[in-house]
């Protein structure tokens, strides 16, 4: 494997892109442009796959299984649900500012982490080269969105986005951790946050239909 | 101190989750048939299970270790014993839900046509969701072990919400998205592992996804990276079997779902859960000693919020659920140690609790079946209409507590023992006021509830009866299970024997 042969400032580039279609999909209130902003993301994380096939070629297939689950499918479940009743979301915990400036923390944060205790986070040499170790960085700060996300949206719809972002964070941190993990291994992972997101979606929907809201505040019946 | 394993390659590995995926894909594709194929479909296929698992056992037990695939799927005799558990409980959880899923408002909310046009999903996904699991127990290959863990998760996510009520569908989403998110943590724990094993440069990389190959070079993995493995696996297998703090979805899930899956979650699931935190955490034990110590801090947290929280419980599925919070902290201490006491105590209590679990969880339901009534204030005086129910849950209830002879008493008696033999005494003493709090708990329960007179308005004017035979058989097996392991604990020596052998990793 030969990581002169990627190109350091395309992956650069789209990891920034990236860190903002996660921000974006986080922050837009309006569920259906979140969900677009998702879908960017997602065609961004298959384009920084693609350009890491460089030095490893099963990232192809990676790509492609990629491209399937979180850009297709995700997407079209998401836009499914949320039709056409579904306008704004509810305002969440933390606003619009606050959010960003944690998601400028973070982003710095994990950057200066892995270009400083590299040898903890990745065992194998190569992932503690360049441009691997900002593949690392972005996707920690692409899983911590996804968390702070879950964690801080009222909107039902939102944290499952938030659930897609933190996964594909995750996802996206294979590159660096296990280049060579076999393609079985990565199918059957991938395949998984799709049903997951479906079976949500679908639990959701029934929330929708009993409880006549996505709110998660109004998830009260079960307490102590 | 090694003996000599013979690998026997062998089909039944597979055979033992393909048999119940079959019979799943089959129920799905006979929706249109009756309840008896569906239902005769389930305890079909989860008896071969069961059946499958005690033949694995016996040739487990003459020193082979079964392997399918080129070691893909390995069979010793810690997963001989899971697979036992699981087609067990799942035979018996089957058998129960053949009455239970008929009476009205049990299975769902609507009427008799949609419970029956629901049936074959429930029956269906109850197939699926014992083919995921024993895939876990059986299969040895590390990231395969995270996909099977989330399997049984999205398995069972609908059988959680299956009631359809606002209760049930809160539950549902709280399980999907806390389990998935917890889960998500064992997939960077479990890729590290990998990762870190291939970096060692001892194994290839193909070999280095094989959990047996790995714990050949775990102690080559430099002491920060090793940290954070077990970090992120404890939050991700522990997220699913159940340890406090990242038990929340537990109570909400095991008592909004129908009971036949309660005692499926309950009595199964969160130990196939805590096998993949054994499996893969127990690697590291050798070097680096200090975990077990915060292995048995974590458990004694466990125990003691468990039981606190259940204290407060007036509905009997969530005390009981609380309760298995409290009891997996018994298992995670036994295992944690990592001595051959500890593991052996841990594995005997991990069966103890599936069996006398399942019971209590199968008499509360046959008191829901009987009266509708799921509160403990709202109930009383159930003895004489429900003998047998009543005697099984006092059983239940005494074993799980702990008392001598019955089968509870052995289990916890082992795991204080090891406590105390690892010097740890502060962790034995917590253990056992658990266990008085939890006999407090449930004997109180058991009293309340079928001794006593009527508390309710609603229960004075109901005609109660005791449950029909195809419920109570079930009950009254486990019951008896219970007070046999009580007074024979060396019944299941051969195979914990070897099973704790295989965990323990921190000598005797």
């Amino acid at each position: 494997m030969n990581p002169q042969a990627l190109n350091a400032q395309l992956i650069e580039t789209l990891s920034m892109v990236m860190v903002i279609t996660s921000v974006a999909a986080v922050e837009i209130r309006r569920l259906r442009l979140a969900a677009v902003a998702y879908s960017a993301q997602a065609l961004l994380i298959v384009g920084l796959l693609l350009s890491f096939a460089a030095v490893n070629p099963s990232l192809y297939w990676w790509a492609g299984t990629a491209f399937l689950t979180k850009a297709v499918l995700t997407p079209w479940f998401l836009f499914r649900f949320i039709g056409k009743t579904q306008e704004r979301e509810l305002p969440p915990l933390i606003g619009f500012a606050p959010s960003v400036m944690v998601a400028a923390v973070l982003m710095i944060g994990f950057y200066r982490l892995t270009h400083s205790q590299i040898a903890l986070l990745a065992p194998t040499e190569m992932a503690q080269q360049e441009v691997f170790r900002t593949n690392l960085a972005v996707a920690s700060t692409v899983f911590a969105l996804g968390l702070y996300c879950v964690l801080t949206r009222r909107d039902a719809i939102k944290t499952v986005i938030g659930l897609c972002l933190l996964e594909n964070g995750v996802h996206l941190s294979l590159v660096s951790l296990a280049p060579e993990l076999p393609e079985t291994a990565l199918f059957g992972v991938a395949t998984e946050v799709v049903v997951t997101v479906f079976l949500l979606l679908y639990v959701i929907a029934g929330v929708r239909q009993e409880f006549g809201t996505t709110d998660t505040l109004a998830l009260k019946e079960l307490q102590w | 101190m090694s003996e000599q394993i013979v690998t026997v390659t062998s089909s039944l590995p597979a055979a033992a989750f393909l048999v119940p995926l079959v019979g799943g894909a089959l129920v799905f594709l006979g929706r249109a048939l009756q309840r008896a194929f569906w239902q005769g479909t389930a305890l079909l296929a989860s008896g071969i299970t069961f059946l499958i698992g005690l033949r694995m056992s016996g040739q487990v037990l003459g020193g082979a270790v079964l392997t399918t695939w080129g070691n893909e799927l390995r069979v010793d005799a810690l997963s001989a014993l899971m697979v036992v558990v699981i087609g067990g409980g799942g035979f018996l959880a089957t058998l129960y839900s053949v009455r239970y899923v008929t009476q009205p408002g049990l299975l769902t909310r609507a009427g008799a046509e949609t419970t029956a046009r629901r049936m074959p999903t429930f029956y269906g996904l109850v197939l699926w969701f014992l083919a995921t699991m024993v895939w876990g127990c059986v299969t040895n290959n590390i990231v395969m072990l995270y996909v099977a863990v989330e399997a049984t998760t999205l398995t069972s996510g609908l059988l959680v919400a299956f009631y359809w009520d606002r209760r049930a569908l809160e539950a549902g989403y709280k399980y999907l998205m806390l389990l998935t998110i917890g889960i998500t943590f064992a997939l960077l724990g479990c890729v590290l592992l990998y990762a870190s094993a291939a970096a060692t440069g001892q194994i290839d990389g193909g070999k280095a996804l094989l959990i047996s190959e790995v714990r050949h070079v775990a102690h080559l993995i430099p002491a920060g990276t090793a940290l954070l493995i077990v970090a992120f696996l404890v939050i991700g297998f522990g997220t699913k079997a159940g340890i406090a703090p990242f038990h929340p979805w537990l109570p909400d899930a095991h008592a909004e779902a129908p009971t036949p899956v309660s005692v499926l979650l309950s009595g199964v699931m969160i130990k196939m859960a805590m096998y993949a935190l054994a499996r893969t955490v127990s690697i590291f034990y050798p070097s680096w000693p200090q975990l077990t110590v915060f292995a048995v801090a974590l458990g004694t947290f466990t125990m003691v919020l468990g039981i606190v929280m259940a204290l407060t419980q007036d509905d009997l599925k969530r005390l009981l659920a609380y309760s298995s919070v409290s009891q997996m902290g018994y298992v995670l201490v036994g295992l944690g140690l990592g001595t051959y006491l500890g593991c052996y105590g841990g594995l005997f209590h991990l069966l103890n609790h599936a069996i006398y679990k399942a019971l209590l969880f199968m008499c509360v339901g046959a008191v829901i079946y009987a009266t509708g009534i799921r509160k403990v204030s709202e109930l009383g005086g159930l003895a004489r209409s429900m003998p047998v129910t009543s005697a099984c849950f006092f059983v239940g209830a005494l074993a799980i507590a702990g008392f001598p002879p019955l089968n509870g008493f052995m289990s916890k008696l082992t795991v204080y023992l090891a406590l105390a033999k690892a010097g740890l005494w502060w962790a034995c003493a917590i253990a056992i006021g658990a266990s008085v709090l939890t006999m407090v708990v449930l004997v109180r329960a058991a009293y309340s509830v079928f001794w006593g007179s009527p508390h309710g308005a609603a229960l004075a004017q109901l005609q109660v009866r005791e449950v029909p035979v195809v419920m109570w058989v079930p009950m009254v097996f486990l019951a008896a299970a219970c007070v046999v392991l009580g007074i024979f604990p060396q019944a299941p020596f051969p195979l914990l024997d070897k099973a704790a052998a295989v965990l323990a990793t921190m000598g005797r």
